[in-house]
């Protein structure tokens, strides 16, 4: 996979991430009702994380980081839709082992994508290039949640995870190879 | 296109949600149909009307510090007065202003503060609209202007069958007793004339003292002294001086009104820490009740002496108390008893409330004089009042259990011929109610008659009607 595109869909996702990540903390305290369930509900995120990792690990061999990139921007894009109509408590923990999965699939990819390009390209500066491709994912990030801060004044939180929904299906676009047509 | 798909119907589902009404009390959100900004009379006019024709529910708004759901009711339109708030007409040589209601305390003291004017009747805080003060009939520090009631010099109100009268002790006189205190069951306040006083100069008087020896002193040096014009004092909730110990706070007329000028700048809200962090200690452990109630004492004690105007004793502040803790709320419970039942009725408070398990933070007392001019009225006679505030989980269960102590004490008073104030929690019965209350009967019988579309309505009225 290019490594440019790679880091410019890296850098979307991330961004999108950043800008939900405070309102979707908001979101799951208000739904929740007590320390208990906010502890089970970040609890099951991680949990879930945890029982896929060796799974997605092997899927990562097999089908190639790009196509686990791809099932995550896609899969993040419907979660997105779904948390502005999730009420009650249970829709909460579903979705928490659904982002769970997907976190996992993210941490997986980006990290077996990195160290294949660096064993590929026999880099002798690893070090480098993962400084170099934190820079810009964080650059992006540290640019969206400033964004987000004058946003919220003009969007409801509704719209905020649609706009998210619509960034994470933007990078799975770029992944997919036809934003590079688009772009040119 | 899959993901298209599922966006479009995301956001169908989304749209069709209900939207959640809350309180200050955050103990009862309810699904309602929609919330509309009030703008002008005349669509205000429009709303009510159409609601009259197609069976709609309205409730009315302020900034929501009721803590019963008196502002929402399921499946109502809710009209936010909030922005309904212009400062009308003001005549600082006749000593009037005319707001529209949804206008806070604060707002006006910025206007009026400069020309050395100030309120007659407020709460401690300046926070409240106008429209919500006069709903609930409110009192405060002052003992000399006697009810909010008094400072009505008129007003015009959106009666529930859409049509705008002026309401005063000439004109519609029979509409004000229903009006003030009515809790919005008469109609929507559209915008009020308020009678204003000087601002003053005052320096605090503070005073340590037990319990017994109150009623005395408030009769003697307190009320007796016509220099004195606000007051207010605490009783411990700490363990080690539960219900015993009490510190006064008296706002006596300063000696040089020269100073005034010095003072008179408005106070704004700050950050205080302390407060918040000792607040937060004495919600978890008797120790920090102990902390809190010492430190909160010595402080208030050493205020004795300082200069404060009328306007600034009327805007204390309040954001130090405000709590966000999941699961968890922060409602105010009060109790209105007769000045010369205070004694026994302490007694009866601890007796009551070291058997239960029950997390008070704070009891204020200030006093209220008679007055029965509201339908609902709950000052039958010269009363102290007794402001509880206490700290509880949001879920059913601890709900009961607050309930349970709640009637116990509102039982207490009730036989030493007090009552108990209406915009917290409806934690009383149906009996309580009409035993604190005894024209409810009336005043929601009559509500029927001018009201016979039952277009406003909110969940105070669903519960007791
Ligand atoms: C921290 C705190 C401190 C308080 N301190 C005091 C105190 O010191 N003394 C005291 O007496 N009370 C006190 N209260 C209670 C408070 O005064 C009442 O709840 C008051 O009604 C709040 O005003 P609001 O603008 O928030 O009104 P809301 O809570 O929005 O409304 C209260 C009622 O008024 C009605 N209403 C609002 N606007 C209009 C209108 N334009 N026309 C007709 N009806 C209307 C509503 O329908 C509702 O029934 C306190 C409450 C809190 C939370």
């Amino acid at each position: 996979m290019d490594y440019h595109r790679f880091l410019r869909a890296q850098s979307i996702m991330i961004s999108a991430g950043s800008v939900v990540f405070p309102f979707y903390l908001l979101f799951i305290r208000n739904v929740g009702e007590s320390f208990s369930q906010f502890g089970w509900a970040y609890g099951l995120f991680t949990l879930m994380s945890a029982c896929s990792f060796p799974f997605i690990g092997r899927m990562a061999d097999a089908v190639g980081e790009r196509n686990l990139l791809l099932l995550y921007t896609w899969g993040m894009a419907l979660v997105m839709l779904l948390i502005p109509i999730a009420g009650g408590i249970w829709a909460i923990y579903a979705i928490q082992i659904l982002m769970g999965f997907l976190g996992a699939v993210q941490k997986t990819a980006e990290k077996s994508a990195l160290s294949r390009q660096a064993y590929e390209k026999r880099h002798t500066d690893i070090g480098k290039s993962i400084g170099h491709y934190h820079l810009w994912t964080s650059v992006w990030s540290a640019a969206a949640i400033i964004v987000t801060g004058y946003l919220i004044d003009f969007l409801t939180i509704g719209s905020i995870f649609y706009l998210a929904s619509f960034m994470y299906a933007y990078a799975g676009i770029t992944l997919a190879g036809r934003a590079k047509q688009l772009a040119d | 296109m899959i993901y298209g798909l599922f966006f479009i119907l995301s956001v169908t589902i989304f749209q069709r949600q209900p939207i959640f009404a809350e309180d200050a009390g955050k103990l009862l959100p309810t699904a309602i149909k929609e919330i509309r900004p009030a703008s002008t009379a005349v669509s205000l006019e429009k709303w009510v009307k159409s609601a009259n024709e197609h069976h709609g529910k309205l409730s009315v708004a302020g900034m929501q510090h009721s803590q019963g759901g008196h502002t929402y009711y399921p499946g109502a339109t809710m009209i936010d007065m909030k922005s309904y708030n212009r400062i009308l007409d003001y005549k600082p040589d006749e000593r009037l202003i005319t707001v529209q209601s949804g206008v806070t305390w604060e707002q006006i003291q910025r206007k009026i503060n400069p020309d050395g004017l100030a309120l007659r009747v407020t709460q401690s805080q300046a926070i409240f609209t106008v429209g919500g003060s006069l709903s609930a009939n409110i009192h405060g520090r002052d003992i000399r202007f006697g009810s909010i009631y008094n400072t009505v010099q008129s007003l015009r109100l959106l009666t529930p069958t859409g049509q705008i009268i002026v309401v005063s002790r000439t004109k519609n006189p029979e509409w004000l007793p229903n009006v003030i205190g009515g809790y919005s069951l008469y109609g929507i306040i559209l915008d009020v004339t308020l009678k204003l006083t000087s601002d003053e100069l005052y320096q605090i008087e503070t005073k340590e003292m037990s319990a017994e020896k109150y009623p005395a002193y408030f009769a003697e040096q307190v009320l007796r002294d016509d220099a004195v014009r606000m007051h207010m004092a605490r009783i411990s909730v700490a363990p080690d001086t539960f219900f015993n110990e009490m510190y006064v706070i008296n706002y006596r007329l300063a000696e040089n009104q020269l100073l005034l000028d010095k003072h008179r700048e408005l106070h704004h809200e700050r950050i205080i820490a302390l407060p918040k962090a000792l607040l937060g200690f004495s919600r978890y452990s008797e120790k920090g009740k102990e902390l809190f109630w010492q430190i909160q004492k010595d402080y208030m004690l050493n205020k004795g002496g300082d200069y404060i105007t009328r306007n600034n004793v009327m805007r204390s502040e309040s954001e130090f108390m405000e709590y966000e803790q999941a699961g968890r709320t922060e409602v105010l419970s009060e109790l209105f008893i007769p000045v010369s039942k205070f004694t026994v009725f302490v007694r009866d408070l601890k007796a009551i409330l070291r058997k239960e398990q029950f997390n008070l933070l704070n009891i204020t007392i200030r006093y209220v004089e008679k007055d029965e001019q509201a339908t609902l009225s709950y000052a039958k006679e010269d009363m102290f009042a007794l402001v509880l505030l206490i700290n509880q989980g949001t879920g059913q269960h601890e709900i009961m259990e607050t309930r349970e102590v709640v009637q116990k004490m509102i039982d207490a008073a009730l036989v030493h011929g007090g009552s108990y104030y209406l915009p917290y929690y409806p934690y009383a019965s149906k009996e309580q109610l009409r035993k604190a209350y005894p024209n409810i009967d009336e005043f929601f019988k009559q509500k029927q008659t001018i009201d016979p579309n039952e277009v406003f309505v909110n969940l105070f009225y669903k519960e007791y009607k």
